[in-house]
């Protein structure tokens, strides 16, 4: 049936349309229906999210072509794992999400996708630059990167009101001092320095940005993190946690910030969309005083966590034009928009078509997730996508050496066992 | 001829009479019987096994051919700080819990085999620690250990003993204190049952004797108790030993190794480096490493524990 890649694919476009416009003609002048696509996803804390791609993404495009998509939801943490079966197997579901540094891990495992994601980029205003330190593998897309769940600060307006702040400190040393205030007023801050997925490495990183500090240089091989830089960052850290935090936040995993913040233990925390998203649920009266803003600058910049979350094909699926031609269809503002509205805003998209999109006015304390875009990075940043980061990640090299400053070492101490790791991770690598 | 015309016949007969009775060997039927759970095992547990060695001993990242590097990632554990806490922690780890739980359990089972009313539900309630899911009970502990909702510095803090209470989980030292008290809670029906399942092999004769030659309660707990039982405590120990040694859900659901990998275990760990990091050869090498010191446990026990010849 199908010619050429670019032929159906105008197909597609057409059949889409006119699938849209004249719903019951659709059907019948389809091409022979392919075979079921699998889209592996990790299970959205926006659940309408997921029911949307069900029930209408997934059922809009088997009447446009056909061809059924099928919606495999992984629960929260086991997506990586379950990627990891499948790309080694090489069986399993046709496209997944991955995330973080996982287009470069599973590289060889991935269809590469430049073609489409150029004409995603074309049509939808641009991608932004972000988007790309992610996804792209020796100058090729093996990932679509549909959006960032980005991290930012949580904090309780009345209480900082109370405390003489009306808006939120600009600098980490503004902070501090803020903290120290609240936590006398019984209000203390508590941020994440466990063994979490996200919400450590969401403000520990961007803190060792923004004083200077780095591990690896851009080359992936020089190890830097033996710095003044990282010590005052460690330093100040250290002071943040014993003058203005819960003695817990050592112990926190990603739900124990959320947990604390509902329940008005802490007045700060560093967090996803997900406190917010929960309180206007649950605690309306409290979700009127919450409020999100970018992090603190430091002495070398403002700086957030790149989360990104992107769509991969699979090498080992039979019809790669196929799962090509579907997200190329997703990805249009036809399908991604109504997505995208769903969860207004927790996914921030990478695409500038939704820089002023009205999904932004719905809650406009979302706003500075869009503009943290800007100066989001990946851990390890500014090195090169490397096995030697996944590693670093896996064994919380960074988080932990914040961690144990906290827990009482000495920083000399914690960056010299911070060193130690690196540089065996980074030789063996 | 007519002995030609009948040996045929007479030879069958020996022969299928000779393959009944070697299948009725106890020696071959015994093999026969066990044919299908070894197969099991093989594929099961034997197959992976020889298969984590063979990975172990590669440089092998997800998603790419390995490369035979010997003991190469068996040296840069050795290197690795964190492997090395590990270590430590395990062993904390399992000593300490596996000597709670063996004094707990037994006393358990000496109060359990006493004669009180409702003595059969209360035997019944025991189990339950051991019959609820891990992870269930695990996110329940979660909850009582929790800063903010804990029932444990509720009770400290309104009987004025600390205020504010302890960070149960957040303190390095607590939280594999925590960790320890949670195992043992788990752990601790496991004993309790099987030991007074051995005591109550113990004939009342015994200690009638005993009584009759002068020994006291002390004396009876000394000299017959734990004597007849010390078989039983060898198994259940070794048992725990495995289970503590390997302990994955407990650790994962509560602290994932934090703070700051002072309660990361073995099996933790290895599941991070080889999960998170992709480095399967390397988390091959760490989940490994658990087997010669556990063997050597075992061993240690087994000529300790050994029951006396008389």
């Amino acid at each position: 049936m199908r010619s050429s890649p670019h032929q159906s694919r105008r197909d597609l476009l057409k059949l889409t349309v006119l699938g849209a416009a004249a719903s019951v003609a659709a059907p019948s002048i389809v091409r022979a229906a392919g075979k079921p696509l699998t889209m592996m996803h990790e299970s959205s804390f926006i659940p309408p999210f997921d029911a949307f791609f069900k029930k209408d993404l997934a059922a809009a495009y088997e009447k446009a072509t056909g061809i059924k998509v099928n919606y495999d939801v992984v629960s929260v943490g086991g997506l990586l794992t379950r990627v990891t079966t499948a790309a080694e197997n090489g069986s399993g579901p046709d496209l997944s999400t991955v995330g973080f540094n996982w287009a470069f891990l599973f590289d060889e495992k991935l269809v590469d996708v430049s073609d489409i994601a150029a004409e995603i980029g074309k049509e939808s205003g641009g991608w932004y630059e972000t988007a790309q330190e992610a996804v792209v593998v020796n100058g090729k897309w093996k990932a679509i990167p549909y959006a960032n769940i980005g991290q930012l600060m949580n904090w309780r307006t009345d209480w900082f009101k109370q405390a003489g702040y009306d808006k939120f400190p600009d600098t980490w040393d503004e902070l501090l001092e803020a903290g120290i205030k609240l936590k006398k007023m019984g209000h203390p801050f508590g941020f994440e320095l466990g063994h979490g997925f996200g919400d450590n490495h969401g403000w520990l990183y961007p803190l060792l940005w923004s004083y200077g500090g780095r591990e690896v240089e851009a080359d992936g091989k020089t190890i830097v993190i033996d710095s003044d830089e990282t010590a005052r960052a460690v330093d100040y850290c250290r002071r943040l946690y014993k003058e203005t935090m819960l003695e817990d936040c050592l112990a926190w995993t990603d739900v124990g910030n959320n947990k604390a913040f509902l329940s008005e233990q802490i007045s700060c925390t560093n967090n996803a969309e997900s406190i917010l998203w929960a309180a206007k649920k649950d605690f309306p009266d409290m979700a009127k005083v919450i409020d999100q803003s970018e992090n603190p600058k430091g002495p070398k910049g403002r700086f957030h966590m790149l989360n990104p979350q992107a769509h991969a094909i699979f090498s080992h699926t039979p019809d790669k034009q196929a799962a090509k031609d579907f997200l190329r269809w997703l990805m249009a503002p036809k399908q991604l928009g109504p997505w995208y509205d769903i969860a207004a805003t927790y996914y921030q998209p990478f695409l500038h078509a939704y820089d002023d999109a009205p999904m932004w006015k719905v809650e406009p304390r979302n706003l500075p997730y869009r503009d943290a875009l800007k100066t989001a990075h990946l851990p390890g940043w500014p090195q090169p996508l490397s096995r030697a980061q996944s590693e670093t990640i896996a064994k919380f090299v960074v988080i932990d050496m914040f961690a144990k400053a906290c827990a009482g070492k000495s920083t000399k101490e914690v960056i010299a066992d911070a060193k130690v790791q690196l540089t065996q991770i980074y030789k063996t690598a | 001829m007519t002995v030609e015309s009948l040996s045929p016949a007479l030879m069958r007969r020996r022969q299928a009479f000779s393959l009944g009775r070697w299948l009725e060997r106890e020696s071959v039927f015994s093999w026969l019987m066990v044919a299908l759970p070894v197969a099991f095992l093989v594929a099961l547990v034997g197959y992976p096994f020889f298969y984590g060695i063979w990975i172990s001993l590669q440089n092998r990242p997800v998603a790419q051919p390995g490369v035979f590097i010997g003991l190469g990632n068996f040296i840069a554990d050795w290197h690795d700080p964190v492997f090395r806490q590990v270590v430590l922690n395990t062993f904390v780890y399992t000593i300490a819990a596996t000597l709670l739980k063996m004094v707990g359990g037994l006393g358990l089972a000496l109060v359990m085999n006493q004669n009180f009313r409702f003595k059969n539900l209360t035997r019944a309630l025991l189990l339950l620690p051991f019959i609820v899911p891990t992870v269930l009970s695990t996110i329940a502990w979660q909850w009582i250990l929790d800063p903010a909702f804990s029932v444990v510095n509720w009770v400290l803090v309104h009987t004025g003993i600390a205020d504010p209470g302890p960070s149960w989980l957040g303190h390095p030292h607590l939280a594999m204190f925590s960790l320890i008290m949670v195992n043992t809670w788990r752990g601790l029906p496991f004993y309790g049952i099987t030991l007074l399942a051995g005591l109550q092999t113990i004939s009342p004769e015994l200690y009638e004797a005993a009584t009759i030659d002068g020994a006291g309660r002390f004396g009876r707990f000394r000299y017959v108790t734990l004597p007849l039982l010390k078989p039983i405590i060898f198994v259940v120990t070794m048992f725990s030993v495995i289970f503590t040694f390997s302990d994955f859900q407990l650790v994962y659901v509560m602290t994932r190794g934090g703070p700051a990998n002072a309660t990361h275990l073995f099996a933790t760990y290895a599941f991070d480096i080889a999960m998170g990091a992709g480095q399967f050869g390397q988390g091959a090498s760490i989940a490994l490493s658990m087997v010669p010191p556990l063997a050597l446990i075992i061993l240690a026990m087994a000529i300790y524990m050994r029951p006396s010849k008389s």
